[in-house]
């Protein structure tokens, strides 16, 4: 077997050592991550452009579509308030007391022997009529007159109106004789309280057929 | 097994221990100077976009909402026009008494005279441009049956305007006539 001297083994374990030190090999390490980090963030930032341009483009959208909807939107706003308001307005129009057609009946009540001497009538909080009616009546019974009238006032506004309500305040004879186609007659003074409504008042809702369930 | 041994010198390790505290700075510095605030600069921008595109698309359905509902409000368009033509311009105790003057006169009444008793805003929101006026209309002297086609023409002339209190009184001298005190309450627009 040869014999083999290295001579220089010296230099050779320098040369390796050279070679293998830790520092030159993490700055190598280092300076390779620090590619690859630069690499994807460099391909983050061009995605981020990207977005960036999407919005930009999505900014310039809506400001062409913002003027209109603003103006949409003042507009519905003012729609819905001009269609409540008229809402309301109809309701009040709709809830009036017609005093019209209550005169006309009242006139056709008035028979030849009693005259009205005042007509008071409001409108009440609830909704509620009340009239209060002052009169004269003549005739043999002069009493048996105003009835007649209370009577035939009660069947004139109950075809027209709910809950109504005709009922002498007053009857009191008087010792006034007046003559009416030629004959003399007694008379009596009246006043009557009248009261009514428009409207039906809503009846509690009732409940409907029980079904039968057949197993 | 044969197990390799590496001996490291103290330089060694100290080089080591320094190129480990390079990694750990660069990994620090990477993630807090460089890809975070890019990746939430990248997440605010996503976010605005939807945000965007929400309100576009959004914007659309409020577009063609409105276009219905203008045709759906053309009646109520107009019937809210023809009930604030109602009320002129100026003070309006400065035009409804001749108004009414005016109307009775026609109505073959004469020497009607309208006044204020109140006025008040409505509690209703949706009325808060809309004003409440009281008026004590007084008819010395009419026919009973003049008076019903008056009130009967007024009511159908003036929607707003309702009747709240009525008196009609017999005159003693001349019983074929009426004294008559009337209460309206109009609702009129704020001027």
């Amino acid at each position: 077997m040869a014999l083999h001297l290295n001579l220089l083994h010296e230099e050779i374990f320098e040369q390796r050592q050279r070679q293998r030190d830790p520092l030159k090999i993490g700055m190598m390490v280092l300076g390779g991550l620090g590619a690859l980090m630069l690499l994807y963030y460099l391909w983050n930032a061009y995605k981020v452009l990207e977005i960036r341009s999407r919005l930009s483009q999505a900014e310039h959208d809506w400001s062409k579509v913002e003027p209109k909807v603003t103006s949409a939107h003042k507009r519905s706003a003012e729609l819905n308030g001009i269609i409540s308001t008229t809402k309301v307005l109809d309701g009040m129009i709709d809830g009036r007391f017609f005093w019209a057609p209550f005169l006309e009946k009242l006139s056709r009540c008035v028979a030849l022997n009693a005259q009205l001497t005042s007509i008071d009538g409001t409108v009440l909080d609830d909704g509620k009529i009340s009239i209060v009616i002052e009169g004269l009546a003549a005739g043999r019974e002069p009493r048996a007159a105003a009835e007649e009238l209370r009577q035939l006032l009660l069947e004139q506004l109950g075809q027209s109106y709910q809950e109504v309500k005709v009922e002498f305040k007053a009857l009191e004879d008087l010792d006034t004789i007046v003559k009416i186609g030629g004959a003399n007659q007694a008379m009596a003074r009246f006043g009557i309280n009248a009261t009514f409504t428009t409207q039906v008042s809503k009846p509690s809702p009732t409940p409907g057929p029980r079904m039968k369930v057949r197993g | 097994m044969k197990q390799i041994k590496v001996k490291l010198s103290k330089n060694q390790i100290q080089k080591i221990m320094l190129s480990g505290m390079g990694f750990v700075v660069l990994v620090y510095v990477y993630f807090s100077f460089f890809l975070g605030p890019l990746n939430n600069s990248r997440d605010t921008m996503l976010g605005q976009i939807t945000e965007l595109q929400d309100k576009v698309t959004n914007s659309k359905s409020e577009l063609t909402k409105t276009a219905k509902l203008e045709k759906q409000a053309e009646t109520a368009t107009n019937r809210f026009a023809a009930l604030k033509a109602l009320s002129p311009e100026g003070a309006p105790i400065a035009w409804f008494p001749p108004r009414m003057k005016a109307f009775f006169a026609n109505q073959q009444i004469d020497k009607a005279t309208a006044r204020l008793e109140n006025s008040s805003a409505y509690k209703e929101t949706d009325l808060a441009n809309w004003m409440r006026y009281s008026w004590v209309i007084e008819l010395p002297q009419a026919d009973f049956a003049s008076l019903g086609t008056a009130i009967a023409a007024l009511e159908n002339a003036e929607p707003l305007l309702s009747i709240t209190r009525i008196s009609v009184k017999a005159l003693p001298d001349d019983p074929q006539f009426q004294q008559i005190t009337m209460v309206a309450s109009t609702a009129m627009v704020k001027r």
